[in-house]
Order: C-alpha cells, then structure tokens, then sequence
C-alpha cells in the first residue's frame, strides 16, 4: 500500500512537473560565471574573486559558510552580501554540482594589480606561512586555502574584512575566527598592501 | 534705427554668439535644416561579405544587426540569457526573472493587460530615434501617463500619515508660492526692470499661477477639487492645508517639478508591454540570434575579432570582421580578452546601477474608484512610487508597480523576496487601506543581481547627476572609439544620459555611422 502511494505522488508530482516545463524556462543553479568570468578566472568588475583552482573542500565550505549565514551577513561586507544570496538556496546537490564544474576549470594565476613592498611583505607573512605554506600553496589539514595566484584586490578586500571585523565574527566560523586572531597583527592598509603585494611574488 | 534681420542673417548671428549648436537647433525650428537622421537614413556602405559578431542582444545589439543586415552584412547575435531585450524586459504570465538567488517565475493572470515594464517604461516624444524605429518596425504605441493629479501623495511626516491628493497639494503650495512672489513683486516693483505694462502682466501671471484673491493673499481654490458637489450643485471647496503642513514633506521638490524635463514631453508605451520593440526587432534579424551563448574569450586582431562562447555545455568559437559588443562593461572585464591596459581601465569605470522595481497584480482596479486612471504616486518611503496602469482600464484586474528605487536600490535589492513584498506592503497599506487584501502575485526584479546583466544603467560621474570630470570624458571616448578598428562597446552604457532607449540606439547608430566613415575613408 505504501508503495502505491509513493508511486502515485510520484506520477502526479512528474506529471505537474511536466505542464509546468513545457511553458517555463529551464535552469540550474550554475551561476557562477556570470560574476566570476570566464572559466572562473575572477572578475574585478564586479568584485568577484578566482574560483579557478580553488581547493574543493574550500570551496564547500565557502559556500556552506554563504547558504547558511555565516560569511556574508555583515552589514558592512558589501561583496560578502552581495554572494550570500546567491548561494542561500543551494542544495547540497547543487553545491556538488558547482564544486565539480569549478574543478573542470584550469587554474591561471590572477594578474597582478596593486603593489607594495615585497620585502616588508615578506616579513609580515612569516605568520601566515604556519597554515597557509612558505608558498602560500594553501593546507587542507589546517583548512587553509592557497592564496598565491589568488587576486590580490580580493585578498586585500577580505583582510580588511578580517580585521574590521566584517568576516570571521560568527560563532561558527571556527577557520575566520582563526585569521581574525592573525591579521590582528598587520596594522594598517599599508601592512595588507605589502603581504599582498609578497603574496603576488609567489606566483610570478 | 536698425534695420530687421532675415532669417540667414539671425542664423548668423546665432553662430557667432552660441556656437554652431544653438545656430543648427534653431534653424531645425525655423524649418531650414533638416531635422536629425531619422531610423531609416543611416549610410552604410554595402556589405560586401562583411560580417559582424555581436555580443548581447540587448536594444543596442538588435539595432546593429538590423541596419547592419539591411546594407548586406552577414551579422551573428550571441546572447548570453534566453531571451533578447536586456532591461527592456516585460514580465508577464509565465516571464521567469532571472535573478541569481532569486528566481521567479511571474503569476500574473494570462491576459493582454496583465503584464509589468520592469526596465524600460517610458519614450518620451522627443526621442526621435526610438520613435522612427517603432514606426518602422509597426510596433503600435499608446499614451503613458505619466503626472496624474488625482494620484496621493503620502509622507509619515505630513499630515499624521494621512495621503493627500497630488492635487491638492500643488495647487496650495502654488498659491502659497504665489503670494510670496506676489507680495515680492509688489515690494520690489519700483526698482524691478519692468515698465507698468510688464509689471502688471507678470502679476497677473502669478495671480493666475497661484488662484489668489484680489489681495494677493491665497485662500484655498477650486483647482484642488471639489469637498462636494461641483455639478448640480455648488461645488463646496476642500479645506485648505496650511502651508507649513505642505512643507513638512520633501516630496514636494518632486512634486513641483514633475512633467519636467525627461518626462515633460508626452510619453508613449507600446501597446502590450515594452518588450513588443524587441519584438519588432526580432521579427527582422531573430534568426541572428544564438541564445544561451555565454561570452568566454573575445581577441581583436587586426583583421577582424575571434570570439569564444559556451553553449550547450561546448566551448565554440565564431570569427567576424567586426564586432559590436553590448555586454555590461563589468562583465566584459571578467572574459578572457587581448585588452590594453586603458581600454580595460575604462571597462572598470563605469559604475553598475542599482535601480529596482516590484510589482503586483491587483484583484481589483481599486485605484480607478477614487479616480485614479494612470499616473504615480509619491510616498515618501523606499518603496517610493506606485504606478497605476493605462493598460485595461476599467477591466477586473490590473499590474501595478508597488515599488520603484531609481536612485539606489541596494536597500531592497539586499533583502529576501519574503522581505521585500512585505515592504512594499506597508508602504502601500499607508497609500490604500486594505492593500494587503487587495494586491496578489508579486514580483520583484533587482536588476544589480539579474543574471548576466548585474547591474541597472550605468553611470561614468562619481555624484548622481553630478558635471562630467575631464577624467570621466577621457574614459568614456577611449571606451566610444573602437578598439584597434574592430571592436565598439555599445549600449546606453556608451552615452551620457544611460537608462534611456534612444540613448541606447543612438550609441548603436554613432559606432556604426563611424565604421561606416573608416570604412569609406579606408584606401581601397
């Protein structure tokens, strides 16, 4: 009897799902080159950063971080705010999807757009290096994506984040409380333009 | 005693003082030049087997692809989304919205009338060029209202809350006006410039202006509408709103001011929604168009541009030429391109617009039993506007926009859709009691995050409606000249009045009319 049922409601469900299709226009949920750009290169025009040979467990829990109000949801994150709706109705399916598309794509470091002092750059990344590498290659172990190749006026946008506060301050964002703690040690814009501009170095 | 001057002379003396421009826009008055090119005027040496790309098939995109395929040119449309127009865009029964995050699909009832200019809404008559077209395509228009005294005028700092008619409150802060210009006038006739003639002529004038009494002073007029009666009976004269009261609101600076500029002349709307000029345009070059065709790569070369695209889950590749582009320039920055660094400077500094509309159907056209046929409303709350529709007067149902955010936008744009319906709501529940009940099937589009799109009109000045800066003219030339010969960014996002339809054909025109020069010009 169950199964009757259950073959019932799916009869019916495709079949109003069927009248509905004929006049609507289909879709999925891969969005995400409309902002990021081509391939997921980035795109500074709309402040959107590379995806292209971003790390899939980063990407996830990004994402999940996005959907689920944890990154995004401050009121002076203006970039953070404008990605979290539209991750806020992906499915876990749909995140899949997107993580195995964005893995088709081939990594090309961003072009280098600010500058800064590599040498006092090179200094203040010391700290940075425990998680993130010597090469800014990134640690899946420590949950700390690569950042060489990454732009470098994304990176300066969330450091700024990080340190204003605007990132990182949900009690469930354990890795963005993590780097709230670590950028607490750059001072000014100057320190996130060096570190920056040190990072760029590393994927020339 | 001087002699008259004739026409020629007067035009001469025109050119002397104002520069040719003044000398060319009145001799267009005294009939003597030609009026501007009109839709069907544009020369275009033949094609010969040229052929043109073009990216987007927005307004801009399906003008070039229509003059460009009538002079011979073998022309190709890539449109990224499923459907042409850009934010010439009417939603109706069935219109999906394709806001990222945000997807809807409109509810509206399946009727003629039913339906919501969420871009374009308005061509004034003196756009010529969107008017031509519309001629040549048969698109059939119809009069936009636009001002309507009848419609309310609300702000929470006026009155208690309480809704006035548009009418009344111009009328009496005209009079109030008046009397000061009178009372000024009759302080500073002795040492005004006038002789007695001109003095009296201008008092009258202001007297007229304002309905004032025989003292100058204002008392309330019969303009504002009748409390009662008017017909069979005396018509008995609606209290009058102290002047002070008028002032408590700041919506009277738009109020005073409307049927001005942009929206003095009459406006028209095509019969049946914005989107029958696309239409018109489709009807001519729709088997141009590729759609979902997603712009990867663009390369200018020096013989013509190799353009990349995605569709169909295969990377493609298309050579032409020349190429027109009419993507959003914040877009344009993020495929793969062969760019110099200025060109791609200038891409990044147009800033993206924010502008935002709703809407609703309405259950019943309740706005028609208080007299309202057409027009806006002003409320001094972010919804900001409520739009009555001409489109079915008198029918059961209606559409009416319930929310129009032309400056900013990000403050509805930022909330949930749950968030936004709920805002216009209460707005409109202040406007019309009961509109909860009365209003059904929204629809909101944020045209910051509609897909591929990602932004309203553009804007090249740092301050709304600020002086262009020699920087921003240095910007906007570098992006109006094409690129290496063979690449013209178009659209209203390549003029200096954006958000405008005849801005957007006449970019299209000027970078085909200056291929169209190269090319004569070009040794043989």
């Amino acid at each position: 009897m169950k199964r009757i049922w259950i073959l019932i409601a799916c009869l019916t469900g495709i079949a109003a799902g069927g009248a509905a299709a004929a006049e609507r226009e289909p879709f999925d949920d891969r969005y995400c080159t409309t902002c990021h750009g081509t391939d997921g290169r980035g795109n500074e025009g709309v402040q959107a950063p590379r995806l292209a040979g971003m790390e899939p467990w980063y990407l996830k829990r990004q994402l999940e971080n996005y959907r689920d109000g944890i990154r995004g949801a401050h009121p002076d994150d203006i970039e953070g705010l404008a990605m979290q709706p539209m991750a806020a109705r992906l499915t876990d399916e749909s995140i899949q999807d997107i993580i195995e598309w964005v893995g088709g794509w081939k990594y090309v470091p961003a072009e280098h757009t600010i500058s800064g002092n590599i040498e006092a750059g090179r200094e203040l990344y010391q700290p940075c290096a425990t998680c993130h590498g010597v090469d800014a290659e990134g640690n899946e172990a420590l949950g700390a994506p690569a950042l060489a190749g990454q732009n470098d006026w994304y990176m300066v946008t969330q450091l700024r984040n990080f340190l204003a506060g605007y990132r990182g301050v949900h009690p469930q964002d354990v890795y963005g409380a993590q780097m709230r703690v670590m950028t607490a040690g750059l001072s000014d814009e100057n320190d996130i333009n060096n570190v920056v501009a040190y990072i760029n170095s590393m994927s020339d | 005693m001087s002699r008259p001057v004739n026409r020629r002379e007067f035009l001469n003396l025109l050119a002397a003082a104002g520069g040719a421009g003044a000398a060319i826009q009145a001799g267009t008055a005294l009939g003597l030049l030609p009026a501007s090119a009109g839709a069907s005027t544009l020369d275009l040496t033949a094609g010969n087997g040229r052929s043109a790309v073009i990216l987007g098939g927005g307004l801009s995109g399906l003008t070039v692809a229509y003059e460009l395929g009538k002079a011979g040119w073998d022309c190709t449309i890539l449109e990224a989304s499923h459907r042409c127009g850009g934010r010439i865009f009417t939603v109706r029964h069935g219109t999906l919205i394709d806001e990222i995050g945000n997807r809807q699909y409109c509810e509206f009832d399946d009727e003629p009338h039913l339906y919501f200019n969420a871009g374009a809404a308005r061509i004034p008559s003196t756009h010529r060029t969107v008017l031509d077209y519309c001629r040549e395509l048969d698109v059939e228009l119809e009069v936009f209202i636009n001002e309507n005294k009848t419609c309310w005028v609300q702000d929470d700092a006026m009155l208690g809350g309480k809704p006035v008619r548009n009418v009344e409150y111009t009328t009496h802060m005209r009079g109030f006006m008046a009397e000061l210009m009178a009372k000024a006038m009759n302080e500073t006739e002795m040492d005004a410039p006038f002789t007695d003639q001109e003095a009296e002529t201008l008092l009258g004038m202001i007297r007229r202006f304002g309905d004032l009494g025989e003292d100058d002073v204002y008392r309330g007029s019969f303009n504002a509408g009748y409390a009662s009666g008017g017909f069979i009976e005396h018509g008995v004269q609606k209290d009058l709103i102290a002047f002070r009261d008028l002032l408590k609101t700041r919506l009277g600076a738009n109020l005073m001011r409307a049927n001005e500029g942009e929206t003095g002349p009459v406006l028209l709307q095509a019969r049946g929604g914005m989107d029958r000029i696309t239409d018109g345009f489709l009807r001519k070059v729709g088997d141009r168009v590729s759609y979902r065709a997603m712009v990867a790569s663009i390369q200018v070369r020096d013989d013509g541009v190799e353009v990349t695209y995605d569709q169909d889950g295969a990377r493609r590749q298309i050579r032409a030429d020349y190429c027109f582009n009419c993507i959003p320039s914040h877009l344009v920055t993020g495929f793969e391109h062969n760019f110099p660094e200025d060109y791609v400077r200038a891409l990044k500094y147009i800033r993206r617009g924010e502008a935002y509309k709703a809407a609703f159907q309405a259950k019943e056209r309740f706005w028609e039993k208080q007299d309202i046929y057409g027009g806006i409303t002003w409320m001094n709350n972010p919804s900001r506007q409520i739009w009555y529709p001409v489109a079915g007067i008198h029918k059961q149902k209606g559409v009416i926009l319930g929310g129009y955010d032309f400056g900013g936008g990000m403050y509805h744009t930022r909330m949930t859709q749950e968030q936004r319906i709920e805002a216009h709501l209460a707005d409109g529940e202040k406007v019309h009691p009961g509109y909860r009940g009365l209003v059904e099937k929204p629809v909101t589009v944020a045209w910051h995050r509609m897909n591929h799109m990602l932004g309203c009109a553009g804007f090249w000045t740092r301050i709304l409606d600020g002086a262009w800066s020699t920087e921003n003219e240095t910007m906007y030339r570098r992006l109006q000249a094409p690129l290496n010969g063979r690449h013209y960014m178009i659209g209203d996002q390549i003029s200096k009045h954006a958000a405008w339809m005849e801005s957007t054909l006449q970019s299209a025109r000027w970078a085909m009319n200056d291929l169209d020069r190269r090319l004569r010009n070009a040794p043989a």
